[in-house]
């Protein structure tokens, strides 16, 4: 008889080949099985196995149900969602002997094994459950050797940045910093001048955009032009300083940062399940930058939070939120199986938190050593070790098409979401026992669907079929309710993140990334090739903490330089590093490592301050140049890597939605409580919005005696009622805070964000496309949100002024910050002449403010509103 | 109008723009010969690889996973096993309660439920040997779409879009018809430009995650902000008229501003757009002929014969890649009196979209695809109902450069799995790819540090179904 064994290693065997990497057959630790057990096995128990179970149990068959696959020995002792099906010798603890037996589980669920049978496994696990059947007893020897990883150690992004001095340039008076001395160096490499300044009005409509997000008010902008006049340099910082402590610097800024951390309100994918406390990650970002939180801490908290000492509640929980950072990225909730929905979740976290923090994408090592990196597989799977013995904590809630859930951290302060509201016992009793006899429904109407023919009133499987997805529903939101008090009936303050794993467990390598193809254990630990030296984590933690000790320590050579990278692309336009997550081997190298270094240490010498970077940026020569065209500079430097001008650059979704509520006066800057998606709870989003059974409906499902109720005719009724409504989506409902405070469902974004090239929520996002779309045009044109500031901006025009060519001049102001040219007023003219015509039936006055609003309409949408110069 | 007349030579400035600086900021369609010279409009038709045959794509997407083993994968020994133990024991076979026949000259085997389709047997290429990696709905549908269930990856029309351009510049060159709810990454361009991705038009329709899903199929928005709630036609040219000087006085203010002329072009197509889009959606002036061809008015086939006959309209009007779906093929139970409801609901239709295709010269190089995310087993395990089987499956193509009359792969004696000329996911993207004139190896996108394809690192054409 040819045992699995020998065919598993003919395949490894197989892929070794392909992948280079050499697979040893390691000496079986345990100790030989006995003949007789082996044949026990053989004549006993397999061929049980593959006829009663492998159908629902074997990657072979229908999947893996439960996430329990019986097709060998780790399987079967990891076991599924229940926990392991055997655990050799005891019986009490083997789910499988309880599933045979009929007691929690029914399994095989048709017909239960004969009594002999079942006295066959008794004996079989009490033996020790011996099983040839083994996968594992491979090792991966990465190709990648210590020489390799110490070579790798010298390439540019690998050794610590150091600052050195800029050589004297022939720009010398030109520079009024230290960045400007670097930037001159390179022109002087490159035979390239440098641009004018910009004109004061253009600088400091850049300088607005840049740190807030929003354009200048006309007073603001006449009030810089005139210091400006008076003394460039302290116009130049006061009103830097002012703009950095506004409170929507945050907001402009955080946003960047919730771009590459892929945040979102919902798990997104197949079925969109929302994070009703996601809000609390993306304030508690926004606030960090307002506070100018040290990055290194930023980054800390974001990874070990949890982990790290506190002085109060307040600060614990802060740092609980700053967590949230490895929860909210997009989740397969339909996956079965929890351990492939274990690997795939750490595998995201991985990828993320290299990518965003160190710039090196990691992740490429789940299937097979770094293609281009000295990263060897077992790097990753080290990594991978710290992620496992780490709980994830996402929400979510259990139902027929979303199959994993978590807990939620409580957090020790009394922040509860808005609409969570206090309960009376009472009622917290009245719904438990709606839920109870919901879950009997649930369970009756599924054994009527699996058994159609039994059914006792001849229902018909269509009809039972909805009330399932109903009664699911159902059960979903009231637990939904449920879970956000406590057993008194008070809301919980919860929210997203990570805690330390019950059990510490180093990671299994996996052949080609695959769940069931374990090879070795791999001690937890870091990136090899990053380290100074060899680290050793502490075996009795997860490693958490120190790996974000070791992502943010003094020597590490990535962290900086890739903060430093962001902050620069973001004010200038292109980055040094023009691939902002790639500063691997198969990245671009900078344009100007001197500069970058020097921003990097200058960062770390300045406490890890972004507003530091961001001011010594803003305040520079190189950020006032001209974006002005000129053919000589153009041809010289096509790409601008140089910087001897100015990029023009686009606004962003946000600014963008944001200027038109600005310049409308519509604009709230407040920050809302919570979220939109916080005031659903936790539920499904469907194409119309949060998919829940309607008030109305709910109230005719739960009220009364569930078996006879005479309401549930009514209720399908009043359930599809509430879905016919196609502009019921919520997402689109007037909302007049600023873009970072809308709801962000992966798969249902606001349209206003969506059509400008929002950042795709569940990427890592560094920089975003800039495209030119119809969509975009037909949203300009159309859209009822732009219809109502362009009538907004045209109420403020009628205020101010009665006579039309006054309204004009000072539309061009508000939307501008300039004035119009005479050919603008010429067209403006003939475009209200025009808008004239064949109207005169319309009364006189309200004629007068269509074209009024449709005028300012096209000042929004022409191309000047959408671009910083 | 004016706002045709140049202000200064696009010609002249594009010659001057490199690459790097404005490829992305014209990502919006061209009307401007000089764009599809420079080849700086991301949508502007490319070339292919190499000579395609098919030139555009009806991608007819069966979503629940229809019985193969009742439609086109004839299975006797099935039948000649009824009742016996199936492959993982428990359940047992069914053979398929419908009778089988030879069809056309080439003599496919093709179920009596589709005596319509049947008859275009001759210009069907089957592909009997599909298998796929997932065995649920949804990942086994994004598994079909993107080549890949765990990350979020660009769709094939997404990939189709970036490979090849379109050529109606005043639609969308990717469309999603009636698209399932919470769909999105199956049409989405991931990491590729967002200009790639799929535009849905209609509502989206079948089983969403909640019982609110349920409307008529064809009501409701056809595209948001399609047409100006306030504005005449001629009051809103006037408007862009205006737009548009603006927008020319700023491009001569600057000179170079490659970012302006994309909005300039994406006003005039969205000027456009919205007149085309309701128009080509508009069926009232096909003919009774047509209309009755394609079951439309008629129980049954109304909703689905419509959207066949819309896409036969955009890909007519030269929109590249259209996908239109058809939900409810997951027969767990009712097999018996549910199945034939569903094809019956798409025989008529898709009879009449390759008829019609063909009188109008069109079949030749458009490719139809037909196929759902998996099939079903050869057993039942609820008496009348099928379970999931993503080992072995059918899915067919017409037109477009594939042999007609022929069937590619075989499933085991029951139809479990693909045996011979296994045909999976991947190789089916790089037949698909192929027949468009792409090289499923070549069509790369570099992100995260490293270049992409839809076919990951797997895939191999089926060079036998080419013609």
């Amino acid at each position: 008889m040819t045992s699995k064994t020998d065919f598993t290693t003919i395949a490894f065997l197989a892929f070794a080949l392909l992948s280079g990497s050499v697979p040893i057959l390691l000496g079986q630790e345990d100790k030989p099985l006995s003949t007789e057990s082996v044949a026990f096995f053989e004549a006993k128990i397999r061929p049980v196995l593959v006829e009663q179970c492998y159908r629902c149990h074997s990657a072979d068959g229908q999947g893996i149900r439960g996430g329990l696959s019986l097709e060998n020995k780790d399987a079967m002792l990891a076991g599924g969602e229940s926990g392991p099906a055997i655990v050799p010798g005891n019986l009490e603890e083997s789910i499988l002997w309880s599933a045979i037996n009929y007691q929690d589980f029914k399994m095989p669920p048709k017909t239960p094994l004969p009594r002999a049978v079942i006295e066959d496994f008794r004996k079989w696990i009490e033996m020790g459950a011996p099983d040839p059947r083994v996968s594992s007893g491979v090792e991966i020897h990465s190709k990648v050797t210590p020489e390799d990883i110490a070579q790798g150690k010298e390439f540019w992004s690998f050794k610590a940045p150091v600052k050195a001095k800029p050589k004297a340039s022939q720009h010398a008076n030109w520079a009024v910093s230290e960045i400007d001395r670097h930037v001159a160096q390179a022109w002087d490499e490159h035979a390239l001048e440098p641009a004018e300044d910009a004109e004061p009005a253009t600088l400091v409509r850049r300088l607005y955009f840049d740190l807030i997000g929003l354009p200048p008010t006309i007073k603001e902008l006449e009030t810089f032009v005139a210091n400006w006049k008076s003394n460039p340099e302290s116009a130049l910082s006061q009103t830097v300083d002012a703009l950095l402590k506004r409170p929507q610097f945050g907001e402009r800024w955080g946003r960047y940062w919730l771009d590459i951390a892929r945040y979102a309100e919902s798990s997104g994918k197949e079925v969109d399940m929302t994070f009703p406390n996601a809000w609390r990650y993306r304030n508690y970002v926004i606030d960090a930058f307002n506070n100018d939180k040290p990055y290194d801490q930023f980054v800390r908290e974001q990874i070990a939070g949890d982990l790290i000492p506190t002085k109060d509640d307040k600060q614990f929980a802060e740092q609980l939120i700053a967590t949230g950072f490895l929860a909210i990225g997009p989740k397969t909730l339909i996956e079965r199986n929890p351990r492939q929905f274990q690997a795939d979740l750490i595998d995201e976290q991985i990828d993320t938190t290299t990518r965003v923090i160190l710039g090196v994408s990691v992740a490429c090592a789940r299937c097979h050593d770094h293609k281009f990196d000295p990263i060897p597989q077992t790097d990753y799977y080290a990594l991978a070790g710290i992620f496992q013995s780490t709980e994830t904590m996402f929400g979510g809630m259990r139902s027929q098409r979303s199959r994993q859930e978590s807990n939620l951290i409580i957090l020790p302060v009394e922040d509860p979401n808005p609409n969570d509201s206090q309960m009376s016992k009472a009622e917290l009793a009245g719904l438990k026992k709606q839920l109870e006899e919901r879950e009997k429904e649930y369970a009756e109407a599924r054994r009527a669907q699996r058994q159609p023919e039994k059914s006792k009133d001849g229902t018909a499987p269509r009809s039972s079929f909805l009330s399932i997805a109903i009664l699911d529903q159902l059960i979903a939101q009231i637990s939904s309710r449920i879970n956000t008090v406590d057993s008194d009936g008070k809301p919980m303050t919860l929210c997203m993140g990570v805690q330390e794993a019950d059990k510490l467990r180093d990671a299994k390598l996996l052949v080609r990334g695959e769940i069931d193809q374990p090879a070795q254990e791999v001690k937890r630990g870091l990136v090899q090739v990053l380290c100074k030296e060899q680290v050793t984590l502490p075996p009795n933690t997860s490693g958490r903490r120190e790996f974000a000790e070791w992502l943010t320590a003094r020597d590490n050579p990535l962290t900086a330089r890739v903060m430093v990278n962001r902050v620069w692309q973001h004010l200038i336009g292109n980055a040094i590093v023009s691939e902002p997550e790639n500063f691997g081997a198969s990245g671009p190298a900078p344009s100007n490592p001197a500069l970058l270094d020097y921003l990097a240490v200058d960062f770390m010498d300045n406490k890890w301050s972004v507003k530091h970077v961001v001011r010594s940026i803003v305040t520079s020569r190189v950020y006032r140049l001209s974006s002005a065209f000129d053919k000589t500079r153009f041809e010289a430097d096509p790409d601008n890597k140089y910087v001897a001008r100015a990029n023009v650059r686009r606004l962003d979704a946000e600014a963008l939605r944001d200027a038109i509520l600005a310049i409308s006066g519509q604009i709230d800057l407040s920050r809302p409580k919570a979220s939109l998606i916080a005031s659903f709870g936790t539920t499904l989003i469907g194409p119309n919005g949060p998919a829940m059974v309607p008030p109305a409906a709910l109230a005719m499902a739960t009220g009364g005696d569930s078996e006879k109720n005479p309401g549930r005719p009514n209720m399908m009724n009043a359930i599809r009622a509430g879905g016919r409504n196609p502009n019921a989506n919520p997402f689109e409902a007037p909302n007049y805070a600023r873009s970072v405070y809308l709801p962000i469902p992966r798969n249902s974004l606001p349209r206003a964000l969506d059509v400008f090239d929002f950042a795709e929520p569940s990427l890592v996002v560094g920089s975003r496309e800039t495209s030119n779309t119809a969509d975009q045009a037909l949203f300009l044109l159309n859209n009822p949100f732009v219809l109502e500031q362009s009538d907004a901006l045209a109420r403020q025009l009628v205020r101010m002024s009665s006579n039309q060519n006054e309204r004009i001049s000072k539309a061009f102001n508000l939307v501008y910050g300039r004035s119009a040219t005479q050919k603008e007023l010429r067209a403006a003219s003939e475009f209200f002449r025009k808008a004239d015509d064949g109207k005169k039936t319309i009364p006189n006055e309200q004629r007068v403010f269509q074209a009024l609003s449709q005028f300012c309409q096209a000042l929004l949408c022409a191309a000047e509103f959408r671009l910083i110069n | 109008m004016n706002f045709d007349t140049p202000i200064v030579s696009r010609r002249e400035l594009l010659q001057t723009a490199s690459a790097g600086f404005g490829y992305l900021a014209f990502a919006g369609l061209s009307t401007a010969a000089a764009d599809q010279e420079s080849g700086l409009n991301p949508l502007a038709p490319k070339a292919p690889h190499f000579k395609a045959s098919a030139k555009r794509v009806i991608f007819l997407c069966m979503q629940g996973g229809p019985s193969h083993v009742d439609t086109f994968d004839y299975k006797p020994q099935l039948a000649a096993d009824a009742g016996k133990g199936g492959k993982y024991g428990g359940s047992k076979l069914m053979p398929s309660p419908w009778k089988f026949h030879q069809q056309g000259k080439s003599g496919l085997w093709i179920s009596e439920l589709f005596p319509e389709l049947g008859k275009h047997a001759d210009e069907l290429a089957l592909i009997r040997s599909m298998h796929c990696d997932q065995p649920t709905h949804p990942r086994a549908m994004t598994q079909m779409h993107t080549g890949n269930a765990q990350f979020i990856r660009p769709s094939l029309g997404a990939w189709t879009l970036y490979g090849l351009g379109t050529e109606n510049d005043s639609m969308p060159g990717f469309i999603a018809l009636n698209p399932p709810a919470a769909s999105a990454q199956n049409f989405g361009s991931s990491f590729l430009p967002a200009i790639y991705q799929g535009t849905k038009v209609g509502r989206p329709q079948g089983r969403g995650p909640g019982p609110a899903t349920r409307g008529a199929a064809n009501s409701g928005p056809q595209l948001p902000d399609i047409s100006n709630p306030r504005q005449s036609k001629q009051s809103q040219r006037n408007q862009i008229n205006l737009i548009q000087n603006l927008n020319r006085q700023k491009l001569e203010r600057d000179i170079q501003q490659p970012d302006v002329e994309g909005v300039i072009e994406s006003y005039e197509l969205a000027f456009r757009m919205q007149d085309v889009l309701p128009d080509l959606m508009d069926i009232s002036k096909e003919s009774e002929k047509t209309m009755a061809m394609y079951g439309i008015n008629q129980e049954d086939t109304n909703d689905f014969g419509r959207q066949c006959l819309m896409a036969r309209r955009f890909v007519e009007s030269g929109v590249r890649f259209v996908e239109v779906t058809h939900g409810n093929w997951d027969h767990h139970q009712r097999l018996k009196t549910e199945l034939p409801n569903k094809c019956r609901e798409i025989d008529k239709p898709i009879a009449g979209l390759l008829t019609d295709l063909q009188q109008r010269g069109l079949l030749k190089d458009t490719l139809v695809i037909w196929g759902g995310e998996f099939g079903r087993s050869p057993d039942a395990p609820n008496g009348d109902g099928r379970d999931h089987n993503h080992k072995g499956y059918t899915t067919w193509m017409a037109g477009g450069g594939v042999k007609g009359g022929f069937s590619y792969g075989s499933t085991d004696e029951h139809g479990y799995q693909a045996v011979e000329d296994k045909c999976h996911v991947h190789d089916w993207h790089a037949t698909i790819l192929h027949l468009l004139g792409l090289d499923h190896e070549q069509l790369t996108y570099r992100y995260a540090g490293r270049n992409f394809r839809l076919t990951d690192v797997a895939g191999s054409v089926i060079d036998k179904i080419i013609a």
